[in-house]
């Protein structure tokens, strides 16, 4: 069973005014489970459109979601998605380990088990000693490390990432990658990841989705054709550069204009 | 300890050396008394009446603070419905940010002519409202203006808007309210001694001043500034004090906001 399954969705913005946006135009696609799926597209194409369509966030104007076999809105309802976003967006009242348990109040767990709970998602992401920090005492990437174990708290199926990488420097970023990859393995995740470096897509992903702007459309999936263990020669791989390059490509042909591609990074 | 000491000394010798500079300069210049008089003159007059001053202080400080107090609850109370029905943030809020831009205690003189002419109540309602304009307008703003990441988040736990208010909102308006707190105390009191101006009983700081003025007991009245200035610092200091006790992180907190 998929554990998204996006068929013929639309999605417009101001319909029928004179500044209506057509964001998506007929998109389908699936996401299977433990899949690992990046979107990625120049600013514009609707990729975070997309997932807050798939989050339950943004109602489509018509077309189906369904995920982990429900309706996108019972999904929300269930908390069968956690979602992190390019902000942290913890919050700064409260220290790392309450930060963690909010979703799982909101759930109506008990203290002990949300304590418990917090402490396991803190080993999960290589801070254990910080639980009693609060974020304002933490670097980027350890703030963006406490959203992803916030994300995973309740052991959703499936994590929803809007370019959750993009404010970090480069090196940060793809320890950050590893970091991710590894959560993921270890949990048995699914994973839809929205981003603008087409190397990040290409070394997190099973399927790249390569979308273009005006109206907002998939024009191509791309299988990257790198095996399950990844890590650090695997940038060096020519596996890894000739997915790269189709992806570039894909981006380049989809854009249809001399700007395709404008605001994704090459790196 | 040393760090302290630097930060707390020069503003303290500099104290020193003006009061010391102002006491020769009357020397000196051979200033009148009507004009300028010497500190140890005022100081002498404050010793002296010290119980006079205390009760005048007492009058004028428990205005301020009933005022304080029952501004900061109403404005409390009207921000949460203001963030609640969004069009009475629409209507109200344009027109408390113009009030609170006009000197609006004048109005104790209307006031005045509502209740008897010994009633402190005009003034605690005067000190009410300019303390009601300010926490309204900051903790408003802290109930809104959320970052929209934290907002998406709370929708993706589809939590519901009284678990928004409770967790988010709420903590994210403390800080504004202790903001509108440090600005609100030492007006309180400023409120209470303007207040004292436009009649009613003579019993307060403010009323003493201009009394003494009028005697020509120019040390005496300056007695009674030193006793309105210690009054409007320990308002402010109270309010210090209570946002570093309440604040988790202390003052970090604020200046240091994550992403």
């Amino acid at each position: 069973m998929s554990t998204v399954n996006v068929s013929n969705l639309n999605k417009i913005f101001n319909k029928g005014q004179t500044n209506q946006v057509d964001a998506l135009v007929d998109v389908s696609l699936s996401v299977e489970q433990g899949e690992f799926v990046s979107l990625i597209g120049p600013s514009g194409c609707g990729k975070s459109t997309l997932l807050r369509l798939i989050a339950n966030l943004l109602e489509p104007t018509s077309g189906d979601v369904v995920v982990a076999g429900k309706s996108a809105k019972q999904a929300r309802l269930d908390q069968d998605y956690g979602m992190a976003f390019q902000q942290a967006g913890l919050f700064d009242w409260r220290t790392v380990s309450k930060n963690i348990e909010l979703p799982l109040e909101l759930k109506g767990w008990d203290k002990t088990k949300r304590e418990a709970r917090a402490k396991e998602m803190l080993d999960l992401v290589k801070l254990p000693e910080f639980s009693g920090h609060f974020p304002w005492q933490l670097s980027g990437g350890m703030q963006q490390r406490v959203a992803i174990a916030r994300a995973l708290a309740a052991h959703p199926p499936l994590l929803l990432m809007d370019e959750p990488f993009g404010a970090l420097d480069e090196m940060t970023r793809e320890h950050m990658q590893a970091e991710l990859l590894s959560i993921c393995a270890k949990t048995g995740t699914t994973v839809v990841f929205v981003t603008h470096s087409i190397p990040e897509a290409v070394y997190l992903s099973n399927r790249v989705v390569v979308m273009s702007p005006r109206p907002g459309r998939i024009t191509k999936i791309v299988d990257v054709k790198l095996d399950g263990q990844r890590n650090e020669s695997t940038r060096e791989r020519p596996e890894f550069f000739a997915a790269i390059t189709s992806v570039r490509e894909a981006l380049r042909a989809g854009g249809g204009h001399a700007h395709a591609g404008a605001g994704v990074e090459d790196r | 300890m040393i760090a302290r000491l630097r930060a707390v000394l020069p503003p303290i010798v500099f104290g020193v050396a003006f009061v010391a500079w102002w006491e020769a300069a009357v020397k000196i210049f051979d200033l009148k008394p009507y004009f300028l008089s010497a500190p140890s003159k005022i100081w002498d007059q404050f010793a002296n009446n010290k119980s006079l001053i205390w009760e005048a202080t007492r009058v004028s400080g428990t205005n301020a603070l009933v005022g304080l107090i029952a501004g900061t609850i109403l404005g409390i109370a009207m921000s949460f419905l203001l963030s609640r029905y969004k069009i009475l943030g629409d209507i109200v809020t344009p027109l408390a940010i113009a009030l609170n831009a006009i000197p609006i205690f004048v109005l104790v003189a209307v006031l005045n002519n509502m209740y008897s002419i010994t009633s402190e109540i005009p003034r605690r309602l005067m000190v009410t409202l300019v303390v009601y304009f300010i926490v309204l307008v900051n903790v408003a703003k802290g109930l809104t203006q959320v970052s929209p990441t934290q907002l998406e988040l709370m929708r993706s736990y589809a939590a519901p808007e009284s678990a928004i208010l409770r967790k988010v909102r709420v903590p994210n308006a403390i800080p504004y309210l202790f903001t509108a707190l440090k600005i609100s105390a030492p007006a309180a009191v400023i409120t209470a001694f303007v207040s004292e101006y436009f009649g009613g009983a003579q019993n307060g700081l403010g009323s003493r001043i201009t009394s003494n003025i009028a005697n020509s007991k120019n040390a005496a009245a300056w007695a009674y500034v030193l006793g309105a200035c210690l009054l409007g610092l320990a308002f402010y200091l109270v309010s210090i004090i209570v946002e570093s006790a309440a604040t988790p992180g202390g003052a970090k907190r604020t200046s240091g906001r994550s992403q």
